[in-house]
């Protein structure tokens, strides 16, 4: 340790760690930070007075700590006292000491072993004390600090919450989280905003903040997690004027949010980019009947049914005429004649017309 | 469109050759010195730090947050890097 630290100004976490380091039992799991303060300023300030003296009474005195240490404790933390300071260990023993809880170390150079000897510390510490309320790793405490810094003040409990979510929570949540905090609201909303998941869309109203703080805990996922590839669960986006038995009414499964931001997924918009409108498909086949699809076909073709009907009673007609006027020698004649100017054509097929026939393909 | 910046780009999208430290995405020139200072005075030196870690991103940043003060978008865009440029060339 090249310089000492004032405890009191160490998290508890940080104190722990020092006291397993220097081979401490730990107090009871729901000590005060005084405790902690109290032993690490016993132990280890003794110990970095004794780094000023010789090596050998270092070792003595480390030895003597470590064996009253070892009976000491043996009833409260056996296993932890076991295992001896990561920074004692030659590189073999930490290889294996690390293999033991489950990590293939690489190399173990002079880069690399401060690296390894606190991974094995914060293994021993996961190990011990993970039912504790403080058990998150130093490295998750780093990747908040900025925004953990804040809610540490205001709202321990959930803060560590905050940190035991799902790394895929967006930064936006914690930063709704701090004006939510700075807003004063009540303690579970808060608590109830870190349980769920919230999108992209998360600061749109504020209007249901004071809703209903009695409803349970969970995670409502399909109404607040809008990812581009799930189908967005709910319809319309409400107004912002419409009060909250609406809200109540319409979406009566709402869990409130500790901000009162309520994200309702829009539908997506017909003709948007990427979402044209399909017709085609619109109207399904089976509620069509059969006649209507045979009338529309025929439709599609040049002549209607209609017009064809009456135009084949009117060709029936005509030739039901004719067929009736065939004993008149006229309508005969007329036939003939037309059948002696188709024989003009090639068409032989009738009796050669006389001289009237003659005079009537003239006329024709 | 991803979210890797113009210089996370240029260092991935060719083989490292000789460049320095700050030529890594999310390492300036206040953790470049401070890598220097170190010993580190070439990227591939960085390199050889990260495979001796056995291209473990999580206990790069461990080293790189500790060896130079960097935050963890630092380190982490650093190991994101080298292990884009080890999965491209190496």
């Amino acid at each position: 340790m090249p310089f000492v630290e004032d405890p009191a100004h160490l998290s508890i976490a940080r104190l722990k760690s020092d006291l397993l380091a220097h081979n401490v039992a730990l107090p009871p799991a729901a000590s005060k930070k005084e405790v902690y303060v109290e032993l690490h300023l016993k132990n280890i300030d003794q110990k970095n007075a004794a780094e000023f003296s010789s090596d050998d009474e270092e070792e003595t005195r480390e030895a003597a700590r470590e064996s009253s240490g070892f009976e000491h404790s043996r009833d409260k933390d056996p296993e932890v006292t076991q295992m001896p300071d990561p920074s004692d260990l030659t590189d073999e023993y930490l290889r294996e000491a690390l293999l033991k809880h489950g990590v293939k170390a690489g190399p173990i150079v002079a880069s690399t072993r401060t690296l390894y000897e606190n991974k094995l510390r914060k293994l021993l510490l996961h190990s011990n004390g993970d039912d504790e309320l403080y058990s998150d790793s130093e490295e998750e405490q780093e990747k908040r600090d900025d925004i953990e810094s804040v809610l540490e003040e205001q709202k321990p409990e959930e803060a560590k919450k905050i940190k035991g979510e799902n790394d895929k929570t967006f930064s936006i949540t914690q930063m709704v989280q701090e004006m939510e905090s700075r807003g004063s609201l009540s303690d579970c909303t808060v608590k109830e905003l870190n349980s769920s998941r919230v999108g992209e869309h998360c600061s749109r109203s504020y209007r249901f903040a004071m809703n209903d703080l009695d409803k349970s805990r969970s995670t409502d996922q399909s109404l607040y997690h809008t990812p581009k590839d799930v189908h967005p669960p709910r319809g319309m986006k409400l107004p912002q004027e419409s009060g909250k038995p609406i809200l109540k009414d319409l979406f009566p499964d709402t869990k409130p949010t500790t901000t009162g931001i309520y994200v309702t997924p829009r539908r997506p918009i017909k003709g948007a980019a990427q979402r044209p409108v399909q017709y085609s498909y619109s109207y399904p086949d089976t509620l069509v009947s059969p006649v209507t699809l045979e009338r529309r076909e025929v439709e599609r073709r040049l002549v209607s049914i209609h017009i064809q009907i009456l135009f084949f009673f009117f060709v029936a007609c005509i030739l039901f005429y004719i067929y009736v006027n065939v004993q008149d020698s006229t309508v005969l004649a007329l036939l003939d004649s037309f059948s002696h100017c188709f024989d003009k054509e090639g068409w032989a097929f009738l009796q050669p017309g006389t001289e009237g026939t003659q005079a009537v393909c003239k006329q024709d | 469109m991803s979210t890797t910046s113009q210089k996370h780009r240029d260092f991935v999208g060719e083989p490292m050759g000789d460049k320095p430290v700050i030529a890594l995405s999310g390492i300036g020139e206040t953790l470049g010195k401070k890598l220097e200072e170190q010993g580190f005075d070439k990227a591939f030196v960085v390199l050889g730090q990260f495979l001796l870690l056995k291209k473990d991103t999580e206990m790069f940043t461990d080293w790189l947050k500790d060896a130079t003060g960097a935050n963890s978008r630092q380190a982490g865009s650093c190991a994101q890097c080298l292990k884009e440029w080890c999965d491209a060339f190496l």
